[in-house]
């Protein structure tokens, strides 16, 4: 699997690559109550460009025993990509806005349901999230003009249904425990769709980490002209 | 071993998002240094010029010989001296009749020849010449402004030779409204519906505040030596129906109007010498046509109707209001020599201001040829652009095009 998520990207030079690292802590406050803290970084462009830091935090109560609701909010800090647009030749430069670091405040409520099948358990988890960016000031280069200028960014919100279905298998005797995901990003079209494919090992009940793959692919709706992009997770969790 | 190897990740894993600190931007620097480009300088220049002798066409079959004043008898001389609000007037020709308001004279020429030699200031006069004979004004430290018109006005068909004497100052200046005539034209502070030649070795100040700094309903030619400066607020600095021809000369013209050109030539425009500096700092006019639409003119420091021929000579053109350009022509551009610099850095609201804006075509054989614009393109052309081999320099950026021999 490993393999794969280093040869895939290099095959698939059109398609971007890149990093998710994160780490966390979840504290049980009591029987199916749980808060947690995240921090996440990411990286773009082959591996070789920051692209988000975010900051999290979020609580999770356990319904039922099959049925668990959280939510949460999360602070992102985006390395926007750059854009450029041109005239109506086509070749001529009309503007560009060079990337830039922008904030964006997200939240969300979210719903698992899930159902263990022998030693594969089943999940579905439905989640809407909404997203505010607020308007920022940024310098953008006018060709015609030929001169940096100041261009208001306008604050925007975004109304998102994540829909996962995931696999997690508990295979007797190995301390890994597989999973395997994929996500739908609706607005109202589908905008991307994300594969999911990892590992899971828990020592001592306590520390919990996660080493994943993930494709996501852009529909081209609306995605803020990101690209298909392969990435490398690695999860950390401290539970207390 | 397995422990060696989770650590061994995680340290890769971290290195590498340690090491994600590249730009992806798309390298920009040396292409917006190309749009960052600043003009080369266009100003005003009142300096002396050197120029090679003016010698005078004799060969009476050629065109422009009655275009030189000293092909001409001029035996025939009426002074005029201008104090305040009169006028003294000096001689008598047979045939000419000199009828005086004031300060305002007013002169009917059927006698053929005649020289008539201004001086002295008046701040409500002027100088309106009727009849079908070329005639002759020389001025000689004469200061002319009248109120309600053009200061001189030529309503005669043939040619007024305006001789500025050697080492005076001559100003006129005609006035913010202009008190018409039925069937008469009068559409600048030097007016004439002949052709006009200027030669001398004197200045002419012109001051246009009404109307149109000086014009011909016919054609202008600009001898060695001469030295004009032109400032209008209202329309054209420099303008005639049927051409312009440059000689030689020292020329300055500043325009302010909406819509105003520097210079404007009806005809075939053909400079072989000489410095002739425009700067237009008017806007766009904007207006409703006939048929009630919406009608806009933009400014141009030069404008032609037709062709456009430089053979020798310095040539500066600069605009600076909202869609100006530095030289705009219906027709082609022939350049065979000389200098030629065409600015345009003014806004683009309206129109879009160009540094060289042809219908026609451009053709560079010589010289040194420099356009720019600030917020458009530099150069646009209806038609070809062709440059003759052995060119030193041929530089197109998207601001600024600079062609050299």
């Amino acid at each position: 699997m490993l393999l794969c998520a280093i040869l895939v990207p290099l095959q698939m030079r059109a398609d971007d690559s890149g990093l998710i690292l994160n780490a966390g802590a979840s504290h049980k406050i009591k029987k199916g109550l749980n808060v947690d803290i995240e921090a996440e970084f990411r990286s773009r462009n082959d591996f070789r460009t920051a692209d988000r830091v975010s900051l999290g935090a979020g609580i999770s109560y356990k319904l039922l025993p099959w049925l668990k609701a959280s939510g949460g909010y999360d602070l992102l800090i985006d390395h926007n990509r750059e854009t450029i647009t041109y005239q109506d030749d086509d070749v001529s430069y009309n503007n560009w806005r060079p990337s830039y670091w922008g904030l964006r405040h997200r939240f969300n409520v979210t719903l698992t349901g899930s159902y263990k099948v022998r030693r594969v358990e089943l999940s579905l988890r439905e989640r809407w999230q909404y997203t505010y960016r607020p308007s920022k000031v940024i310098n953008n280069f006018d060709f015609d003009e030929g001169e940096w200028e100041d261009h208001e960014v306008r604050g925007k919100g975004k109304n998102v249904l994540r829909s996962r279905l995931q696999a997690e298998w508990d295979i007797p005797k190995c301390k890994f425990d597989p999973f395997a995901s994929v996500e739908f990003h609706t607005t109202d079209v589908l905008e991307k769709t994300r594969f999911i494919v990892g590992v899971e090992h828990t020592m001592k009940k306590t520390h919990n980490f996660k080493l994943f793959y993930r494709y996501q692919r852009v529909n081209g709706h609306g995605s803020d002209d990101e690209p298909n992009i392969h990435l490398l997770g690695l999860g950390y969790t401290y539970k207390f | 071993m397995r422990k060696i190897f989770c650590y061994s990740l995680v340290l890769a894993l971290f290195g590498m998002s340690l090491a994600s600190c590249q730009n992806d931007d798309t390298d920009m620097d040396d292409i917006i240094a190309q749009y960052q480009v600043e003009p080369q300088a266009v100003e005003l220049d009142f300096s002396e010029l050197a120029e090679a002798p003016d010698v005078p066409v004799t060969d009476e079959a050629d065109s422009a010989y009655n275009d030189y004043v000293e092909n001409s008898p001029w035996n025939k001389v009426i002074d005029i001296a201008f104090d305040g609000e009169n006028a003294t007037v000096t001689g008598s020709v047979p045939g000419v009749a000199v009828q005086r308001n004031g300060a305002h004279l007013t002169i009917m020429n059927i006698s053929g020849p005649v020289k008539f030699v201004i001086s002295g200031k008046t701040t409500n006069g002027s100088l309106k010449f009727y009849g079908d004979k070329r005639f002759q004004v020389l001025l000689s430290g004469a200061d002319i402004t009248n109120p309600t018109g053009a200061a001189i006005n030529n309503q005669g068909s043939k040619t007024m030779y305006v001789v500025l004497a050697d080492g005076t100052v001559n100003r006129l200046k005609d006035g913010t409204t202009y008190a018409m005539v039925d069937e008469e034209d009068q559409k600048a502070a030097l007016f004439s519906e002949g052709q006009v030649i200027f030669s001398g070795k004197g200045t002419l100040n012109v001051t246009a505040v009404g109307r149109g700094g000086i014009r011909s309903d016919d054609y202008i030619r600009i001898r060695p030596g001469v030295k004009i400066y032109v400032n209008s607020s209202a329309l054209d600095g420099l303008r005639a129906n049927d051409g312009i021809i440059v000689d030689g000369g020292v020329v300055n013209i500043e325009t302010t109007g909406a819509g105003a050109k520097g210079v404007r030539s009806g005809g075939v425009m053909t400079v072989n010498g000489g410095r002739l500096i425009a700067l237009s700092a008017g806007d766009t006019r904007t207006g409703i046509d006939d048929d009630g639409l919406m009608d806009t003119t933009a400014c141009a420091a030069l404008y032609c109707d037709t062709l456009l021929t430089v053979n020798a000579g310095v040539l500066k053109f600069r605009a600076t209001g909202d869609g100006g350009k530095g030289l705009n022509s219906k027709g082609d551009v022939n350049f065979r020599g000389g200098t030629l610099l065409a600015v345009a850095t003014g806004t683009r609201k309206v129109k879009k201001p160009k540094g060289v804006k042809l219908d026609g075509s451009l053709a560079i054989r010589g010289g040194y040829f420099y356009s720019y614009s600030k917020r458009s393109d530099p150069l646009e052309l209806g038609g070809k652009l062709e440059v003759a081999t052995g060119y030193s320099t041929w530089d197109m950026g998207p601001k600024a095009i600079t062609i050299a021999f």
